[in-house]
């Protein structure tokens, strides 16, 4: 994306006044980058590197034998599965009834439309704290505790999901679905194969949002699988390992347990980004 | 009913139907609970109506209104901090990738992203060993410029601190993403206009970026606001809440009482105070808005 740029004025951007922009640049994005630098650095350690002081920062002899130590001490493929699972299920849940539901609100008429439209986006803005004590038991009186349906069956739905797809949908030219009826195609038929290739970029960054989303949540997973640890998804088993770096002695597994962590939503996100970018200032969710 | 009528409840019911069970009847039921003592552990037909008792104990003088006013202070504490220092440098890093020209600015635009995705549990673990006072690195670079050490997370006084700072380091890539996005949306004419006039950088700044970003602004307050009330596992994880309760915020506190001890009822009544302190906070700061719109 190539942004428009002002000309400058004559006289208005001195080399000097460049100098120290380009020299703030830098020194935000080394700041920004450094803590996840270092992640990886103390993941190749060794235990006795790990807990020097001063602090090493390369590590003399890297090795990946903290790797190899977190594998031994939680599941990491069952964890991987249960993380994919989560997040691809409940990703794929949100496209669809997003795109349902985007639908009906941008290209239908209907009594309490608005009303329907404005409750659904105030539980944008809740805190999931303020409902999780009778979530917590609500989806287990229907029997989901402990269980990864219990962690996807609340999420399938959400409001930004709702609002996003409502916003890109209004787009979408009344002629284009009206051509589809005449045709004979079915309502929903039309959502699918009409109108969600017209607003695929805006679905790329819905699906990157949701799916990073879902992989790096905590708080409900943790509420509702109350310590069953075959359906923890990687983020609950890697705080896990905290127990072990107790001892400082193994700093280097966490960070090598971290480091597996933030790969997935990383690698996503660095084919995604543009879509995200784009969609973001494209939705005018901030306000104009 | 009508072809029409039936596609358009097809279309809704399954994510309205979804809001419904899992948001909705939830809300409803956090407001029913709090004022009823009531056992997480039991069925909800076990809580029992006590009227105001338990709203009487959280803001009352024992160690239970202790603790909560203790975690709402933290709370507001925490989501003021992490909004006076996102806004200012989301704006100042959008303006830097946005407006200054520099090659490699989409570059940075990725890194201060990419933060984003990092899960809140690896942030939280890769922090509390930056932070640590012996091993950590962030001591020794301030050891070279005679700064410190600092105590960071192992202190009451700077805990609370330390884990806005690594809340505003995850954060403000995106609050950035949403500044380019206000940004884009001034007419490079109304620039242009004023540079005729003779208006330099920090006249163009501040009478026509910050007003007309005054709605991104307010947007972004929001969600940052939002975003403070829900940290949860730099404290679940590595303060516990300490040192002396310094770190024991809303999200954690409200999860420690209504689920681990299961007092539903206690805890309830705490969630209803906190979404009504939010609903307050937003509504006064739109009305604040519109107000200084009218003058």
């Amino acid at each position: 994306m190539s942004l428009p740029v002002t000309t400058p004025a004559p006289g208005a951007a001195s080399p000097a006044w460049r100098g120290i922009l380009y020299l703030l640049m830098i020194a935000i994005a080394v700041v920004s980058a450094f803590p996840l630098v270092w992640m990886v650095l103390s993941s190749l350690k060794t235990p006795a590197e790990a807990m020097q002081t001063p602090p090493v920062w390369i590590p003399g002899t890297p090795s990946l034998d903290a790797y190899q130590k977190v594998s031994e001490l939680i599941s990491v493929g069952r964890s991987f599965a249960n993380s994919a699972l989560i997040a691809g299920i409940t990703t794929a849940g949100i496209l669809v009834t997003s795109l349902m539901a985007g639908y009906a609100f941008a290209k239908y008429r209907f009594r309490y439309r608005e009303v329907l439209f404005a409750i659904t986006i105030a539980t944008m803005f809740l805190p999931p704290i303020v409902t999780l004590i009778p979530l917590y038991r609500l989806v287990g009186s229907i029997g989901l505790n402990a269980s990864l349906a219990g962690v996807i069956v609340p999420n399938l739905a959400n409001a930004f999901g709702i609002f996003l797809m409502r916003q890109f949908i209004a787009g979408v030219p009344d002629e284009l679905v009206e051509a589809a009826r005449l045709d004979g195609a079915s309502e929903f038929r039309i959502v699918f194969t009409i109108v969600a290739p017209a607003v695929a970029p805006a679905l790329a960054a819905l699906a990157l949002f949701a799916f990073v989303y879902h992989w790096n949540s905590y708080l409900w997973p943790l509420t509702v699988l109350q310590g069953n640890s075959s359906q923890y998804p990687i983020v609950i088993s890697l705080s896990r390992l905290l127990s072990y770096n107790r001892s400082a002695v193994n700093t280097g597994l966490v960070m090598a347990g971290a480091t597996l962590a933030v790969l997935p939503p990383l690698i996503l996100f660095v084919f995604l980004q543009r879509f995200f970018v784009r969609t973001i200032t494209a939705s005018g969710m901030t306000g104009q | 009913m009508s072809g029409f009528r039936k596609s358009m409840v097809a279309m809704l019911a399954p994510s309205l139907g979804l809001i419904a069970i899992f948001i909705l009847v939830p809300i409803a039921l956090t407001v029913w609970l709090a004022f009823t003592k009531w056992s997480a552990q039991t069925p909800f037909s076990t809580a029992t109506f006590i009227g105001l008792d338990n709203f009487r104990e959280i803001f009352g003088t024992g160690s239970v209104g202790r603790d909560f006013k203790g975690a709402l202070a933290n709370t507001a504490l925490y989501s003021l901090m992490s909004i006076a220092l996102i806004l200012p440098l989301s704006v100042l890093f959008g303006m830097l990738i946005h407006q200054a020209d520099l090659r490699g600015a989409n570059i940075l635009r990725t890194i201060l992203f990419a933060t984003y995705m990092v899960p809140m549990i690896a942030v939280a673990l890769v922090f509390s060993k930056l932070y640590s006072p012996s091993e950590g690195p962030i001591n020794q670079i301030l050891g070279w410029v005679g700064i410190g050490p600092l105590p960071w997370l192992s202190s009451p006084d700077t805990a609370l601190v330390s884990v806005v700072l690594l809340n505003v380091w995850q954060q403000v890539g995106y609050f950035t993403i949403l500044i380019i996005a206000g940004l884009t949306q001034i007419p490079q004419s109304i620039y242009e206009a004023a540079k005729m006039d003779g208006a330099r950088g920090p006249a163009l700044f501040g009478f026509i970026t910050l007003p007309l970003l005054k709605r991104t602004l307010l947007f972004s307050a929001v969600i940052a606001l939002i975003n403070a009330v829900q940290v949860f596992e730099p404290v679940a994880l590595v303060t516990q809440g300490g040192p002396v309760g310094s770190t024991n915020v809303m999200t954690y506190h409200i999860r420690r009482v209504g689920i681990e001890r299961a007092q539903g009822g206690l805890g309830s009544a705490m969630s209803v105070t906190l979404l009504l302190a939010l609903v307050v906070t937003v509504t006064a700061v739109f009305a604040l808005a519109r107000r200084e719109d009218r003058r």
